[in-house]
């Protein structure tokens, strides 16, 4: 067999085993339904609405019961790492042992204010998501972003703002 | 050989781009020269403090130096209190013709020295220049002052300095109602991140999720807003009056923010992130296609659109935040000449030329003046404690 041939069929093996894993489902249990690290969902799934005012909920809540999600720069997807941290408040409520949470999404210091309570509403809403995913029921979920307002660090390097992204979960 | 090509090119296309960027005025150009000397002011605080007012006002404006003699304009006239009154008439003159270019008396409680010359002020460059002036103006922001994050508002010279809110919560993004009377803002003081406007206890909006970047139209019926409500982070607009809500974007995958009007109150200015990174967006109050603003800078946010036309945003260039303005009509882009601290929140001033912000240097935060002509920045309003997110009033 000539060199040039074989050298064609290695490419076409090559190109032919990418084509047939990317069109493969991924067989991490912590997927969830939708692959591999879209843990916030399928964009063609509606998003779910919030209660529709704030009158009569719960304004606070014990916030010392569970840790924080951190979340990477400019992300606010629920990393497959920290997904155990939602497991256990879906496990906890499961239980009937809580009304509700509050999941309260911050942000690092860096961008407008404005743009900050935007993303850390982002990333309550996705663990909130997660939750709904779990099971529980979306009335008992509520959402509270504080931006870059109530910072768990008062530093000002990569450290403090990977502290500082988080969605914190205060128990109702 | 096709390398060079390409390299050529590329340097032609950043030499054209830069070009377009900073326009440099030699300093002192273009100033009309005043003289005041001849002003008679009575001894008391009042009347001189007048004066003294009448004449920073008139240095700050941008369009004037006051100067002791050979000046283009002399201003004539007298000030003094009577009974608790302060009477104050004044007489603006080119000094080359005599013609005379504004005549006015004023009467005013003693107490209010100051207001009555920032009125004067601007009277005196409306007439002088047909153009409006900033100085009586007021800037609302936010500071931690009290150890608690409150509203609080100061005149345009950065003084006067009150405060507004005494919420002993979180106060975020203050913006003025079109009247300059009350100011919108978020507040978390019932739990929850809501809308509220000064003097009114009911929130504007309480929506479960965000209700934030409260901005009321031109015309006062209707306030855009971000809501999170269905789900995301998404633009929105409330109608005062009947409460309708009509959702403006529908990006499930970004976020919006930071919703400002234009002057004729028919378009929205905002930051979404779909492209990736905050970016500036253009919608038409009525929905449809949002057109794209802003394309250099790895951030660009906090647009303020002004009664001139422009907008003057926040854009994160080269690792720090400075001050940029763009005609959104024109395609032009000029980024204000700072140092190396980061300026942020831009609010353009009532004269349209001035642009009011917040500068942060050694994560230590205060008010700042800019002058998108030709002056250098100057410090409007420092303290002990953070001033940020200014807005001036219309």
């Amino acid at each position: 067999m000539s060199k040039v041939f074989i050298h064609y069929l290695v490419c076409a093996v090559l190109a032919g085993s990418m084509a047939f894993m990317s069109g493969c489902k991924s067989k991490n249990p912590n997927a969830g339904l939708y692959g591999a690290n879209n843990l916030y969902g399928d964009p063609l799934i509606d998003d779910v609405p919030l209660n529709p005012d704030n009158l009569g909920l719960p304004m606070e809540g014990d916030r010392s019961l569970f840790e924080a999600v951190l979340f990477g720069y400019d992300s606010f997807e629920v990393n497959p790492a920290e997904a155990g941290k939602v497991e256990a408040v879906a496990k906890y409520l499961g239980k009937g042992k809580g009304a509700g949470v509050i999941v309260e999404g911050h942000g690092d210091e860096r961008g407008s204010r404005e743009y900050n309570l935007a993303l850390g509403e982002r990333r309550a809403l996705a663990v909130r998501d997660y939750l709904i995913r779990l099971g529980v029921d979306p009335a008992n979920i509520q959402t509270k972003s504080f931006g870059e307002e109530m910072p768990d660090s008062m530093g000002h390097d990569e450290a403090a703002w990977r502290q500082n992204r988080r969605s914190v979960f205060a128990i109702y | 050989m096709r390398r060079i090509f390409l390299l050529g090119v590329a340097l032609w296309l950043g030499g054209l781009a830069y070009a377009q960027r900073v326009e440099v005025r030699k300093s002192g150009e273009g100033k009309m020269t005043i003289n005041l000397a001849a002003y008679r002011t009575a001894s008391d605080t009042a009347s001189r403090t007048f004066l003294s007012v009448l004449q920073a006002d008139l240095n700050r404006s941008g369009y004037f130096k006051v100067v002791s003699a050979g000046a283009e304009l002399n201003v004539a006239g007298s000030c003094s209190v009577d009974g608790g009154r302060l009477k104050a008439d004044c007489q603006v003159f080119k000094a080359s013709s005599r013609q005379r270019l504004l005549g006015k008396s004023y009467k005013a409680p003693a107490n209010s020295a100051r207001s009555l010359a920032h009125k004067v002020a601007d009277e005196i460059l409306l007439a002088v220049a047909g153009k409006k002036g900033m100085a009586a103006g007021k800037v609302a922001m936010v500071s931690n002052r009290s150890g608690r994050k409150e509203l609080y508002v100061c005149d345009m010279d950065g003084k006067n300095i009150r405060q507004v809110t005494q919420d002993r919560s979180i106060a975020v993004g203050p913006g003025w109602t079109p009247d300059g009377k009350n100011v919108v803002y978020t507040s978390y003081k019932r739990g929850y991140p809501n809308i509220y406007m000064t003097g009114r206890g009911k929130p504007l909006s309480n929506h479960g999720g965000l209700n934030a970047s409260g901005a009321i139209a031109p015309d006062g019926k209707s306030m855009a807003m971000i809501l999170s409500r269905d789900g995301n982070p998404e633009l929105y607009i409330k109608s005062l009056r009947t409460g309708r809500l009509k959702r403006l974007t529908t990006t499930r995958r970004g976020n919006e923010a930071s919703p400002c009007w234009s002057p004729d109150g028919n378009h929205i200015a905002y930051v979404s992130d779909t492209s990736g990174s905050p970016q500036i967006y253009i919608l038409a109050k009525d929905g449809g296609r949002a057109k794209r603003l802003t394309s250099s800078g790895t951030e660009n946010v906090a647009p303020d659109w002004g009664p001139n036309g422009y907008i003057a945003f926040c854009s994160r260039i080269g690792g720090r935040y400075r001050i940029a303005v763009t005609d959104p009509s024109a395609q032009s882009l000029k980024v204000l000449e700072t140092d190396w601290a980061d300026y942020e929140d831009p609010s353009w001033a009532p004269d349209g030329r001035h642009i009011v912000c917040s500068r942060t240097s050694n994560y230590r935060s205060a008010i700042y003046l800019l002058d998108t002509l030709e002056d250098s920045p100057v410090a409007l309003f420092a303290g002990s404690a953070d001033w940020f997110s200014p807005a001036c009033s219309p």
